[in-house]
């Protein structure tokens, strides 16, 4: 039988002889009827088991001699290629006489080699001669060797593998080795070890880490190795080796290890809930191990925190303990996605679309390794998008849990509908090829964005002008509202700040930015006079940029905004091609809802007294506009909560009967004509025509107005 | 379903990366340049915007039945002509201010 000789021990050529004659020495019946489990069992058994038990001693203390002590002392240069650092994990020692193990003549121990034929250089001398000749003896074309290849395409593309080695285990030994554990195929258990350095070494962000970074996990489950036994620890100098250009093993580029200290949160995202899988306990090795090692180690015997996140033990949530938020799902996000009936049931609770060539721990851990990078300082910035996405719905659903009816809908996305060919011809067909070439069936959608240089190319002069203000003004919109983003976020850090002379200056400065904004609109054209905010109002994004600023003004300024869209109702009507008014109509039903009699009268005024078109004419455009109705409507609301309420109205002279006649013509339009259906149709609206109206006049209005809506037009 | 996200976006912006996992749980369909339209229930992965399908389904199996096997797949992003997406499940006007924000980020 071949006997592993001990790394410290030096062998010469002679002894190496008669070492392999012992080996070729070795009883192999001939006859293979003699070959008997139960005769050769008990003395081969503890032959084999004795050897094993020797050669396991003598390569942990190699291996603890010689990458234990000198952690510190040598630096990453010293060519051992990557993939060695299992070999400094003093393997445990291994139970004298494993159950399962099964007798077969001459079995070498066999946990060895996956190492030994990895071995570095300087110790492909000592050891790795007798493992091979016993590796030999067992070989068997259809068994996967341990061999380097290049990585894989699919690694390649990956951000987290870009390993130098493709590793395979020899699952015949494994299988030999370790009838107790699930047995894999392939292993990914080293890609995933040479992953997370890689992950370190290409991330690029030249970030400090901690000293905890060598405590990565990795599933236990198919990584055998030495008869299924954990890993016991990594040498640190094996990281740095593999990625030279660290000038400290320990200084990988991981976007998780930030240069500032870490906050609790931060902190407490990236131990995350490290919680080895139990259902393969370590074995504890037999020899001491140096401090060095103990904080070295990993797998079962692995600290509770870790800035990387391991395989979880709970496989059915497999985001329920990402790091971070910009790789956690949203609560809401979940539960939208645990209320979601499952419509395809294609495959059994069992079935594995991987073939179980990787358990789940270890998919968790690589869909943990690849959202590494994804990890974050500031994930409301980074992770805008999504966060304040499910941050609305879950303000809506609670809006709607509460009972708040809001009739206000998200603005959905809408493409114009172009009929799609079934088929089409294309320009270039290469006989026999197995693709097409890519043909654009698109309508030229980078039309918007390039009008700059589309106009100034083949826009004929006469329209220059024009179309040269529009972009004008979208520019200025634009940069409009990245400025008034900041305000936004302004008024959202509010809530965050904790004392008063912080508010204060967020709270000035987001004013100081507001009238910025205000005044920029209002005179963007400082010789044309009366075209205060006409212009944008004219544009489609201009009236979402009033709409979103409406807020943040003060009551006069919002009041100016609010007689311009009056005055020039019917001009904004005409030219609102892209429907886009109906996004005024919120915050300017807010500004309506604190104006005094007065002001009210005098919107009223800018309304209907416009001379071209005639107060009939525009009425009966704004009753054919689903915004000027609702503004309309809106005001007369007002007008009649106003009357109702008993407050002291304080009005001018001619103010009532301005309203009277404003009464009368709004329900002599109202009931003449046709329609349309209103943002929002207020309840109090019958109650103000009764008041004025004769009951025949008051019944047509109202059968006219729920026609329209197909509500009940109701007297509060 | 399956609801595993994976991605691994390196170059890609942080943009496309937050509006794709918003997707996760929806019905999108990718179109390729080759004509082939893939209906997947829930995932949207990305990697340099490559993209990463499970449990899909062709919508034309008579033009391509050697698909009707195919339950997962990857998709590099260069063959991708487009992605249809679910119009209730896209804001636009917080997809408009995530791209200014993007745009001021790469600008700083």
């Amino acid at each position: 039988m071949c006997s592993k000789r001990s790394p410290n021990h030096t062998m010469g050529d002679s002894e190496q002889q008669q070492e392999a004659e012992r080996v070729c020495d070795a009883p192999w019946p001939e006859n293979g009827d003699d070959w008997s489990d139960a005769e050769n069992e008990t003395g081969m058994d503890c032959e084999l088991l004795q050897a094993m038990a020797e050669e396991d001693e003598d390569i942990n203390v190699y291996n603890e001699e010689t990458f234990g002590m000198d952690l510190d002392t040598n630096g990453p240069t010293d060519g051992v290629p990557f993939g060695e650092p299992l070999l400094a994990t003093p393997p445990p020692e291994p139970d004298p006489k494993p159950p399962s193990l099964p007798s077969l003549p001459s079995t070498p121990p066999t946990q060895k080699p996956p190492f030994l034929l990895r071995s570095a250089p300087w110790q492909r001398g000592r050891g790795r001669r007798g493992v091979l000749d016993r590796g030999r003896m067992f070989e068997d074309p259809a068994v996967m060797r341990v061999v380097e290849g290049r990585p894989s395409l699919m690694s390649l593309d990956s951000a987290i593998v870009d390993c130098g080695h493709a590793l395979y285990r020899n699952t015949f030994q494994e299988n030999r080795m370790m009838p107790a554990y699930k047995k894999t195929s392939v292993s990914g258990s080293m890609l995933q070890d040479d992953a997370i350095v890689c992950v370190i070494g290409h991330r690029g962000r030249g970030q400090h880490m901690n000293s905890n970074f060598m405590d990565v996990p990795c599933p236990i489950s198919s990584y055998g190795g030495r008869r299924g036994v954990l890993r016991g620890s990594y040498s640190r100098r094996y990281f740095g080796q593999r990625v030279p250009q660290m000038h400290e093993p320990m200084m990988p580029r991981s976007p998780i290890f930030s240069r500032q200290p870490l906050t609790p949160r931060q902190h407490f995202n990236q131990m995350g809930n490290f919680v080895f899988p139990p259902n393969h306990p370590c074995h504890s090795t037999a020899q001491p191990l140096s401090p060095k090692i103990m904080q070295l180690r990993f797998g079962a015997n692995s600290p509770g925190h870790s800035p990387f996140y391991s395989p979880s033990t709970n496989p059915v949530e497999p985001f329920s303990r990402c790091p971070g938020p910009v790789t956690r799902l949203h609560p809401q996000h979940k539960r939208l996605l645990s209320q979601k009936p499952r419509i395809f049931q294609r495959k059994s609770e069992g079935w594995d679309p991987c073939c179980n060539l990787m358990t789940t721990k270890e998919k968790e851990w690589i869909t943990r390794l690849q959202m590494i990078q994804l990890q974050s300082e500031n994930p409301y910035l980074e992770d805008y998008y999504y966060q304040e996405y499910y941050r609305r719905i879950e303000a809506k659903m609670a809006e709607e849990e509460l009972g708040i009816r809001n009739k206000k809908e998200p603005p959905k996305l809408t493409t114009p509908y172009i009929t799609k060919t079934d088929t089409y011809t294309p320009v270039v067909h290469i006989e026999g090829s197995l693709g097409q070439v890519a043909v654009s069936t698109c309508y030229s959608p980078r039309r918007a964005i390039s009008a700059v240089h589309a106009v100034q190319a083949h826009c004929p002069e006469e329209h220059k002008d024009t179309r040269q203000q529009r972009l004008e003004i979208l520019c200025k919109i634009e940069k409009l509202f990245i400025a008034l983003l900041e305000v936004e976020e302004m008024e959202r850090m509010k809530t965050t700040v904790l004392s008063e002379a912080e508010e204060r200056r967020l709270m000035e400065k987001s004013q100081r930015k507001v009238e910025c904004i205000y005044s920029q609109l209002q005179h963007h054209n400082s010789t044309a006079s009366g075209e205060e905010f006409l212009p944008f109002l004219v544009v489609s994004k201009g009236k979402k940029l009033l709409a979103r600023l409406l807020p943040f003004l003060k009551l006069d300024a919002a009041l100016t905004v609010l007689h311009v869209v009056t005055s020039n109702l019917p001009m904004l009507m005409s030219r609102d091609t892209e429907e886009a008014l109906p996004v005024l109509y919120p915050p300017l039903r807010n500004v309506i809802c604190v104006l005094t009699f007065n002001q009210l009268i005098t919107v009223l005024k800018d309304l209907t007294s416009s001379e071209s078109p005639s107060t009939f004419e525009c009425l009966s455009l704004a009753c054919q506009n689903k915004f000027g109705l609702s503004l309309l409507y809106a005001l007369l609301s007002h007008g009649e909560k106003l009357l109702s309420s008993g407050v002291p109205l304080e009005p001018s002279i001619g103010d009532f009967e301005t309203w009277t006649d404003i009464i009368f013509q709004v329900a002599a339009q109202l009931s003449q004509c046709s329609l349309v259906e209103p943002l929002l149709l207020p309840s109090n609206l019958l109650t103000l025509f009764c008041r004025y109206l004769d009951k025949r006049t008051v019944h047509q209005l109202k059968s006219n107005m729920e026609s329209a809506t197909g509500f009940l037009a109701l007297p509060s | 379903c399956s609801y595993t996200l994976t991605l691994a976006c390196r170059c890609a912006p942080q943009l496309f990366y937050s509006f794709f996992k918003s997707l996760v749980g929806k019905d999108v369909v990718v179109e390729l340049k080759n004509d082939l339209r893939l209906v997947f229930y829930g995932l949207a992965s990305t990697a340099y915007l490559n993209i990463k399908l499970t449990d899909i389904s062709v919508t034309d199996p008579e033009k391509y039945p050697h698909m009707l096997s195919v339950k997962n797949c990857f998709i590099r992003g260069s063959v991708v002509r487009y992605v249809q997406l679910p119009a209730d499940e896209v804001d636009t006007q917080l997809l408009q201010d995530a791209a200014r924000k993007e745009a001021m980020q790469q600008k700083q």
